[in-house]
């Protein structure tokens, strides 16, 4: 078994993979952050009408 | 280890230009945490960010976390002294990861249970007790496990900035606690989140370009020249007995499941996501990141190896006659080797995405252990529970009081093993009775209270790992090490794996032999919410 062409071959393929995904999460990660402060602003505006209640 | 580098002629390539980058960064995202600090309305909100975590946002999270500056640096020192056999770790680990994402093996359940912590899951299945008991193991685990994070942190900055005195670190690394403790205290699991998000993002892109850097620098031939000069086929061939054999890539494959489905901060992921499907995806999608977070640090210390190597100066100091490398000065070789090859500027930005990998790893395990000591510590011996103003209250002072023992353990107790060695075996404390009671727990349904209590006492013999315990045990060892014809230690890796097999029976034996006694009622309930849908 060639562990050197394994481990290069491994290494490389790894790191396009990786670079991809950063590329795909960065950018999908933006449109989630804005969605969560969406959902989390009108938990909290739902909180506060039913404390006033 | 005071050894002043640039007296040698290795003058650090950190620059003021470095420090301004790596100053303004860290107060930016501190503003960022206290600013976001509006938005948390509840507990949950807080430990769990209201459970609202969509795919890309948990799965930078999920990679933000365990690619933390202790990661690194560890890893680091596993390259620098394993070669590319170390390689396999990170395989064995995207592995794992991959099958938990495709079978949601332990993870899927735990959602659908909607515990908020591992502890949680031992009431629903076991009682109350249980609950305690694995809550207080698996903090004091947990605790135990980043006290050495700020010593590792401290060996990072010393090795990029090129600082020798150890006065000056320490107050760098009070200032970045309480930072952290400002940032977790105020803003909780949404902060998380956010501050996870950004260092995956400038840690992500910045590591890959230090890779291709590195290999630009030394070149692709040269690197695998020198390792096979210094390590010949070792550094290469993971079952080799000369360097980490097969008992080694069993145990392996088994920390692997552990960092991904049975180790509370990576739990906690799964626990925040939207849906089970969104759990699978970010498992099956995060193998990358559990790859790579092994992956890209030891080939930074593969390649701080054949830096050091092909330099006599160096090699005389980093690396003794035999080629074994002293512990501290292993752990210093990769962040050295980064400040002679990046440039000044670029180098800031990789320092502060590892100092934000810091910070985000310190965040992440104070939340995690704090609210197991609010959730399964303090509020099972309450009746009623406690509100949720007290277990935000509580978790709060949970944090502060961790923030300060690691402190005080990080900058004071002397470290005198490999970093892995001592972050493996306080972790296997819980980890080996930990897996134990969730596959058994979600899996078998003659699982009991008793088989749960004597595999989570079992996890402690994982302390033989330690040489120094061996020593301690060597009456009982001594006779067992002659039967299989062992001179030195056993290994480790050996060790965590008779642990983890006498765990598993002495859970199906406990078991069998003292079932349950609760009601067909209770086990009937919980079945349906582990078979209910999203």
């Amino acid at each position: 078994m060639d562990w050197i062409k394994i481990w290069t071959f491994f290494f490389f393929l790894s790191l396009a993979i990786f670079a991809c995904l950063s590329i795909v999460v960065t950018i999908g990660g933006l449109f989630n952050i804005r969605s969560l402060f969406k959902d989390l602003s009108a938990a909290k505006q739902k909180a506060e009408q039913t404390d006033r209640r | 280890m005071d050894i002043d580098f640039a007296n040698l002629g290795f003058d650090t390539n950190f620059s003021i230009l470095d420090w301004i980058i790596v100053i303004g960064y860290l107060i930016t995202i501190v503003c960022i945490g206290v600013y976001i600090r509006k938005y948390i309305a509840s507990a949950t909100d807080f430990m769990v960010a209201g459970r609202g975590l969509k795919t890309f946002l948990a799965i930078a999270t999920m990679i933000g976390t365990e690619l933390g500056l202790v990661t690194v640096m560890y890893s680091s020192q596993k390259g620098f002294t394993g070669g590319f056999a170390a390689f396999h770790i990170a395989f064995a680990a995207a592995i794992v990861t991959l099958f938990v994402g495709i079978s949601g093996f332990i993870v899927v359940p735990l959602r659908r249970l909607k515990v908020m912590t591992i502890p949680e899951f031992y009431q629903v299945r076991f009682g109350r007790d249980v609950r305690i008991l694995g809550g207080i193991i698996l903090a004091l685990s947990g605790i135990l496990n980043m006290g050495m994070f700020l010593k590792a942190g401290s060996l990072f900055v010393t090795g990029v900035t090129g600082m020798t005195s150890e006065f000056h670190l320490k107050i760098v690394m009070t200032v970045l606690l309480c930072m952290v403790l400002l940032y977790t205290t105020l803003g909780g699991m949404v902060s998380v989140a956010i501050l996870d998000y950004i260092q995956f993002v400038v840690l992500s892109f910045s590591l890959v370009f230090a890779s291709l850097m590195s290999i630009k620098y030394l070149g692709w031939d040269n690197i695998i020249d020198t390792v096979t000069r210094e390590m010949g086929q070792s550094g290469f061939n993971p079952f080799d007995e000369a360097g980490f054999g097969w008992s080694y890539v069993l145990w392996m494959f088994f920390m692997g499941l552990v960092s991904c489905a049975v180790w509370q901060t990576a739990v906690i992921r799964a626990c925040s996501a939207k849906s089970t499907s969104i759990v699978r995806r970010i498992y099956t999608l995060s193998s990358v990141g559990f790859l790579i977070r092994f992956l890209i640090p030891y080939f930074f210390g593969i390649c701080a190896l054949v830096f050091i190597a092909n330099n006599p100066t160096l090699k005389g100091i980093f690396l003794s006659a035999e080629g074994k490398a002293n512990s501290d000065l292993s752990l210093t070789a990769m962040p050295f080797y980064l400040s002679q090859i990046l440039p000044a500027g670029f180098i800031g930005i990789i320092s502060a995405g590892m100092l934000a990998a810091f910070m985000s790893t310190h965040d992440s395990y104070l939340l995690c252990w704090s609210s197991v000591l609010t959730q399964d510590v303090v509020s099972p011996w309450f009746k009623n529970g406690l509100s949720s103003k007290v277990r935000l209250f509580l978790t709060r002072v949970f944090i502060v009081a961790i923030g300060i023992f690691i402190l005080v353990w990080g900058l004071w107790y002397p470290l005198e093993q490999d970093l892995w060695d001592y972050m493996a075996i306080s972790g296997a404390i819980y980890s080996i009775g930990g897996f134990a009671l969730l596959a058994f727990g979600l899996y078998w349904k003659r699982a009991s209270r008793a088989g749960a209590y004597l595999a989570l006492l079992t996890g402690f013999l994982a302390l033989l790992g330690l040489s120094k315990v061996q020593q301690l045990c060597s009456p009982v060892l001594d006779p067992i090490k002659k039967v299989f014809k062992i001179e030195d230690d056993i290994p480790s890796a050996v060790i965590g794996l008779i642990v983890l097999a006498l765990a598993i029976i002495l859970m199906i034996v406990g078991s069998l032999l003292l079932p349950d006694k609760r009601g067909r009622a209770t086990l009937m309930k919980l079945r349906s919410n582990l078979d209910g849908l999203d």
